[in-house]
């Protein structure tokens, strides 16, 4: 018998580590073993703990605490479950996974992250390996990807062969292979919980890429934000070196690759790939202007590919799985499987693999379980920062690049932060350019001063400020910064705005016109006031509240002062007699 | 160089092997930057000015690249650095909330170093935890699901540690 | 290297393969917009100006997205426009947004105020410099008649002149004036005229519009005729400004000069009686009606009819075209009506013929006077009596002749629409004083004789457009006091004459060009902002005693020495920006019209500093272009600049923290040079 711990980071935070400490002294003497591995992807159940008989999973423990550790190990002993049984999890929480189809996330959960040997024994290296010793030519590498219609997962879709073979007829001394886990869209995990879970998987990808494009060395650019990742990664790099699949002459095939990890050091433009290269060599991570691309003149001027994190996990898979059967999932515009974060207010979040062509019902209803506490589901956001808010009356949108490109948003890197009716949609577009102008590198005058002027003008709309006319002076920015910024971060911002406007305009007049928030989310806008009917004159609202704002004398009704008040929302938690409302 | 910071003088023994290693690596610059710090707490002048110099940049091309990230700070920060999270997720559950009840426990704003020098506040982008959200990370400790109340919980029980090892 | 062939805004151009669209686009003279390129560092691509739409990849396609000219190679066959409306949006607010964090002052608020746009702190720093020629030849480039206005102008300039905000205004009215004399006296500024056109332009009214216009015409090479109904040209200047304020001869000077462009003149005609309009439009390829408002404004009160009651301009205008012989008011008393300069020149002349007692009947008090301040007080120093807060009610006369005035006496009641306090009547209270002369000087109205066909207003003065100038008539121009709002100072239709030649000579030359105000940058200064500066006190025009003047028409004014106006001149805070001429944000600020003020928002604000001794930064100009960073980069090889912090807030700083800095730097000012607005300047290698 052995238990396996779930350790991605989220795992860890929501106690994984004490969970481990916990149960490792009482199975020291005994002849259960206990292992660790990567995220599951049931976030909303960590932590998590898997019975395993030899490769058989016995049994899934969730939402386990240090405490139920005897429980569980006493089972383990035993083969008895009965003592857990209200750890075991629900049939319904199970088929979070079963209705997935991981190819990306085929190991992760599975197993230890932190051995090449768990790697290999689920078929780690089985696709290189072919490659370099049956004489698989690069070639033929990039025409098995160009079948299994590929495209980037980092948000464009553009098609990875097309980049591969570019980058494989341009001349260079040197080729440079890179891989772009600077994940940076506020709500996605999906880059950090791979390499956190299978790193093995990517450094495999990546040697293939490297060996179709010709390069010498890879570089994977991580976000500093991401210590375990980047610990994990550093340790299945030289595990790999060791094992000979990395360094010279890779399994006497002659071919021969260096790997380095570089640490990303908080800029999320540097996602645009040409802002990674100047951050790379030691620059400011500011974008240059294409042509000419990566491909032609990358890192140090000389032919690079990036690509990232989950477009590699895809490729082994493809390579030792071929071309069609990857093809063979998805819709005919956009092939194979996609992750995604599920996040925000939904019920079961965590990572959701799924083939193309799906539908956006399928992933938040049906795989996620809607809306926690049953509140009415308002939007979907999707793409981050460069994406958009989809609506509800679009649930029934297939997910392909396409269809989603359609409606505003965009697939994006995978990012899907769900929405229900107490968030404000302008709050939102507003967040967006909070954060797009915040990371706006400076240079081109568009992103730089236009998303600094939308996030303005955003803000004074939440704030009850706004003016007639403010949506339209946004859409005309929007189109201007959408025509005329430098680089993917600028063309893009606008896209939450415009969705915004398109989807929840009458939003933004109720903000503009009435001075009031529908969702009941923009402080600015609200107002808290006591029924004098229900008020029994405590005093408890006014004693609480951090401004006194709230007069009255004992046993007679309060009154809250508006103009004092800060919106805090105290005096309303306090309340025994659900005196207070707001609006 | 002088500088004119009435800062101590750095002690640049300690990033020598530093600048041994990568000092002559084209494009190690931001590397070397996030050794100085790892080292210092933060990046001294006189530290910039000795990367430039080891480095063939110029000190105004150092400064260009350290301002950029924002992982790079010019103080010194508190003991225990909290990136409290406003990514999507953790934003639409609630951490502007968490972020007021930290601030007031600590009467700082993000980038502000506590009274005690305790802690140091940043409020960051994603912390890739989403499915915890709200979260934070105090310096290599996650947090996950916090609430205002929560959080504050936290920061005291560091307090009270602290305030015992000493 | 192989050529290629592309279209440039419908342009066909050859081009050397490799080429961008913006060389290729220069190669052909071609100015395609941009701030950030440099042919001398890398291309960079920030500032945006430079969009290009390729309407036809000369396949037949159109490509999707707009290209920047500085980085796109230009390919054959391209058919390439930055003139569609996709374009000009972009770069317009790429401009808008550039404009809503440029901080600073294109022109000094004295320009900015002066309604001929004159450059005063241009020729103010000229005189600082003993440059009095250059002074007058920078003057002349919007107003042809210096020495004279120096004199009568009410010099709005002065009123906003920031000085003021230390310890008062510069004084640079006069400055100018003593330029334009020391020029008359000496090595006189001729200005040369562009080659003969062959188009003729009618001038009607020879005042300071029109000898503007006339002078401005000719300089652009048209032949120019200015026809006056009086004896000598002037207008106003001559005949309703007294000689003691500006002596004949001065003026006589400077028309001379305007005459010896080539303008004709031609005295003596009168339109309606010795020319008609159709006349002039029939000989003319333009006319320009320039013939101002010569009928004193009625008072309408009871005795208006009476001798010797007479209106302000027609008594200066007697006066001055008597050659010199003035009434004689031995002993009379004079009652002045009205508050403005005409009211002075009155007064003051009244004095000067004799008069014994002379009174200014004015409704409100001094505060609200539109008189100048200086005026005020030299009246009183040389005799005149106010009556503040009383209107005429009546005029009372024997015989048909003034005896005496029935003045109303006035309170002052609630702001009204000027911001002024409204004079109300005291009901039932009265003064009545003895008078032999009542001038009436309340304003003056256009004369619309022989403008007939001419729409008017209904006010009675000319409807012209405000910025082509066009009456209703083609071809016909009107401009100064004869139109619109009616009289006001001369300058001000100077300044309309200015750009009126500019109209007319566009469409001369086939297109007409209306004026267009032109978008400049403005900040805000406090009196705080200047409180570091060390206070120097106005430099005051020496006068001749008044009891001495009062009786001759001599000029008032002493005039400046060089030391007194080099020392005033001295005195200017040089608040316009020194690379207005050269700056290229503002230039293509003004190619197309731009609303920063709709994106109004957060500013960086920075100080000017000088930390790089020989080079003044003002990071509040900087538009973030990177190339003064990429300049000492790349080409100086020096690297002292750099880029610091990210996004809106980024900023262009030396060396930080570091004092030595400024030994590093060589003091080469590629940075300067390659500034694309001011905010470098290079104070030289001292």
């Amino acid at each position: 018998m052995k238990l396996v711990i779930g350790q991605g980071s989220c795992g860890i935070a929501a106690g994984a580590g004490k969970l481990y400490d916990a149960l490792a002294p009482l199975l020291a003497n005994s002849s259960t073993e206990l292992g660790i591995t990567g995220c599951i992807g049931m976030c909303w159940l960590e932590p998590i703990v898997d019975l395993y008989d030899g490769s058989e999973l016995k049994a899934r423990f969730v939402q386990v605490k240090p405490e139920d550790a005897e429980a569980i190990a006493k089972a383990a002993e035993t083969g008895d479950l009965s003592g857990v049984q209200n750890l075991i999890i629900t049939e319904d929480d199970a088929a979070f996974l079963e209705k997935q189809t991981r190819i990306a996330l085929r190991n992760c959960g599975i197993i230890d992250p932190n051995s090449i040997e768990s790697a290999v024994a689920a078929g780690g290296y089985g696709a290189i390996s072919h490659i370099l010793k049956d004489g698989v030519t690069p070639e033929d590498v990039i025409d098995c990807i160009k079948v299994s219609g590929l495209a980037g997962r980092g948000g464009a879709g553009f098609p990875t062969w097309f980049k591969w073979n570019a980058a494989r007829q341009s001349k260079g001394d040197r080729k440079y292979l890179i891989c772009n886990a600077d994940e940076g869209d506020p709500g996605a995990f999906m880059d950090r919980a791979v390499i956190e879970s299978d790193p093995h998987t990517l450094i495999e990808g990546m040697l293939i890429g490297a060996y179709a494009i010709g390069a010498q060395e890879a570089i994977v650019y991580v976000r500093a934000e991401y210590p375990l990742a980047i610990k994990r990664l550093t340790a299945a790099i030289e595990q790999a070196e060791a094992a000979g699949y990395i360094g010279d002459n890779i399994l006497g095939s002659g071919f021969s690759c260096k790997f380095r990890i570089k640490a990303g050091a908080g800029a999320f433009v540097c996602g645009e790939e040409t802002a990674l290269i100047e951050s790379l060599q030691g620059e400011r991570g500011m974008p240059r202007l294409k042509p000419p691309f990566p491909a032609e003149a990358g890192y140090w001027h000389e032919p690079s590919n990036i690509n990232n994190v989950e477009t590699y996990a895809n490729v082994p898979w493809i390579l030792a799985n071929g071309g069609e059967a990857f093809a063979a999932m998805g819709t005919p515009d956009s092939k194979g499987t996609k992750v995604f974060a599920l996040t925000g207010k939904i019920r079961r979040g965590g990572l959701v693999e799924i083939p193309m062509g799906k539908t956006l019902r399928d992933v938040i209803f049906d795989i996620g379980g809607g809306i926690r506490e049953d509140k009415a589901f308002k939007a979907v956001q999707m793409g981050g920062p460069s994406g958009g808010c989809i609506p509800a009356s679009l649930l029934d949108t297939i997910i392909d690049y396409k269809t989603l490109s359609a409606t505003g948003a965009i697939m994006g890197s995978g990012g899907m932060v769900v929405m229900d009716e107490t968030t404000c949609m302008v709050a939102m577009a507003k967040f967006f350019l909070d954060f797009t102008a915040k990371e706006s590198c400076g240079k081109c005058v568009h992103c730089r001063i236009g998303t600094k002027r939308m996030q303005e003008i955003l803000s004074r709309i939440v704030d009850g400020k706004g003016q007639a006319g403010d949506v339209e002076l946004l859409e005309e920015l929007c189109e201007a910064i959408k025509d005329g910024a430098l680089c993917g971060l600028g063309q893009t911002a606008p896209n939450p705005v415009l969705t915004a406007i398109r989807y929840f305009r009458d939003e933004f007049d109720a903000h503009i016109r009435d001075h009031k928030c529908p969702a009941g989310a923009c402080s600015a806008l609200l107002r808290y006031t006591i029924d004098p009917e229900q008020c029994k004159g405590c005093t408890l609202c006014a004693k609480k509240c951090p401004v006194n704002a709230i007069s009255g004398s004992v046993k007679a009704p309060h009154v809250i002062d508006s103009d004092v008040c800060i919106r805090c929302g105290q005096c309303k938690s306090v309340c025994r007699f659900h005196a207070i409302s707001v609006g | 160089m002088k500088c004119e910071c009435n800062q101590k003088p750095s002690d640049m023994t300690l990033l020598e092997p530093i600048l041994a290693e990568y000092a002559e690596i084209p494009g190690s610059l931001i590397t070397i930057l996030q050794h100085a710090q790892e080292i210092y707490g933060y990046l001294p002048t006189d530290v910039i000015y000795r990367i430039a110099e080891r480095t063939g940049n110029t000190p105004a091309k150092v400064m260009g690249v350290a301002t950029f990230y924002t992982q790079f700070r010019f103080q010194p920060i508190g003991k225990y650095l909290i990136l409290l999270c406003d990514g999507t997720a953790c934003h639409v559950n609630g951490s502007a909330r968490v972020a007021r009840a930290i601030q007031e426990e600590l009467n700082i704003e993000s980038g502000g170093t506590s009274a005690d020098g305790l802690f140091s506040l940043s409020i960051v982008a994603c912390l890739g935890c989403c499915s915890l959200s709200p979260v934070m990370m105090i310096n290599e400790d996650t947090y996950g699901n916090l609430t205002p109340a929560k959080a504050v919980e936290i920061l005291r029980s560091i307090r009270e540690k602290e305030g015992k090892a000493e | 290297m192989p050529q290629i062939t592309i279209t440039i805004n419908g342009k066909q151009c050859q081009c050397e393969q490799g080429a961008t669209i913006l060389q290729a686009a220069k190669a052909n003279g071609i100015e395609i917009p941009n701030l950030c390129n440099d042919e001398s560092v890398k291309v960079y691509g920030a500032c945006g100006l430079c969009a290009v739409e390729v309407v036809d990849d000369g396949k037949g396609r159109a490509l999707p997205k707009l290209m920047r000219a500085c980085s796109a190679k230009a390919m054959d066959g391209y058919v390439i426009r930055f003139d569609t409306e996709r374009v000009l949006q972009s770069r317009k607010i790429a401009l808008e947004l550039l404009m809503s964090d440029h901080t600073g002052d294109c022109q000094g608020p004295c320009r900015m105020n002066c309604p001929a746009g004159t450059d005063c702190q241009g020729y103010v720093k000229k005189i600082a410099n003993g440059d009095y020629h250059g002074a007058v030849e920078l003057i002349k480039e919007k107003l042809p008649l210096p020495a004279s206005i120096g004199r009568v102008c009410p010099h709005p300039c002065e009123e906003q002149c920031r000085r003021g905000l230390v310890e008062a205004p510069l004084s640079i009215a006069f400055l100018k004036a003593f330029a334009a004399d020391k020029d008359l006296a000496a090595d006189t500024y001729r200005a040369v005229c562009e080659a003969d056109t062959g188009k003729h332009v009618a001038i009607v009214g020879g005042g300071p519009a029109g000898l503007t216009a006339a002078y401005f015409l000719r300089r652009k090479g048209h032949a120019v005729t200015v026809f006056d109904s009086a004896q000598k040209m002037g207008g106003m200047l001559r005949y309703g400004i007294p000689a003691y304020r500006l002596p004949k001869t001065v003026l006589d000077r400077e028309i001379d000069e305007i005459a010896a462009t080539g303008v004709t003149l031609k005295n003596n005609i009168t339109l309606g009686k010795d020319i008609t309009l159709d006349q002039l439009r029939a000989d003319y390829d333009a006319v320009i009606v320039a013939t101002g408002a010569w009928s004193a404004m009625s008072m309408r009160c009871k005795g208006e009819a009476l001798e010797g009651v007479v209106g302000g301009i027609d008594f200066l205008h007697d006066i001055s075209s008597g050659e010199g012989t003035a009434p004689d008011l031995t002993g009379k008393t004079v009652a002045v009506c009205g508050g403005g300069n005409t009211a002075m020149d009155a007064c003051r002349t009244a004095i000067r013929c004799g008069a014994k007692d002379v009174y200014v009947i004015y409704r409100r008090t001094r505060d609200e006077m539109p008189a100048e301040d200086i005026e005020i007080t030299e009246s009183i120093e040389e005799g005149v009596t106010y009556k503040f807060l009383t209107n005429p009610a009546e005029i009372l006369g024997v015989d048909g002749k003034v005896k005496q005035i029935k003045l109303q006496i006035m309170e002052l009641g609630e702001p009204d629409a000027s911001g002024r306090r409204s004079p109300i009547p005291v009901e039932g209270k009265f003064e009545t004083i003895d008078v032999d002369l009542v001038i009436m000087a309340i304003g003056q109205v256009l004369n619309p004789a022989g403008l007939d066909g001419i729409t008017l207003t209904r006010k009675g003065t000319i409807e012209a457009d405000e910025n082509s100038f066009l009456t209703n008539l083609p071809n016909v121009y009107a401009i100064g006091d004869a139109t619109n709002r009616g009289a006001g100072i001369a300058i001000a239709a100077i300044g309309e004459a200015n750009r009126c030649a500019d109209v007319v000579d566009s469409a001369l030359k086939g297109e007409l060009k209306p004026y267009r105000k032109p978008f400049l940058s403005t900040k805000t200064v406090t009196a705080e902002d200047l409180a570091d500066r060390p206070k120097q006190n106005r430099v005051q025009m020496p006068t001749r005693p008044a009891e001495v003047r009062r009786h001759d028409f001599d000029e008032v004014n002493l005039g400046l020495t060089d030391e007194m106006a080099q020392q005033e001149a001295k005195r200017c805070l040089e608040c316009g920006c020194h690379d207005y001429d050269d700056c290229k944000l503002i230039r293509y600020a003004n190619w197309q019209p731009i609303t920063p003020e709709r994106l109004a928002g957060v500013r960086n604000v920075h100080e000017t500093e000088r930390r790089l001794v020989a080079i003044e930064r003002n990071n509040g100009k900087c538009i973030l272009c990177g190339l003064c960073v990429r300049v000492c980069d790349e080409v100086a090889k020096q690297g002292i600049l750099g880029l610091v912090g990210r996004g809106f807030t980024t900023v262009v700083k030396p060396e930080f923290q570091n004092p030595e800095t400024i030994a590093v730097c060589k003091n080469c000012h590629a940075c300067v040079d390659a500034c694309p607005t001011g905010a470098l300047k290079f104070l030289g290698n001292e």
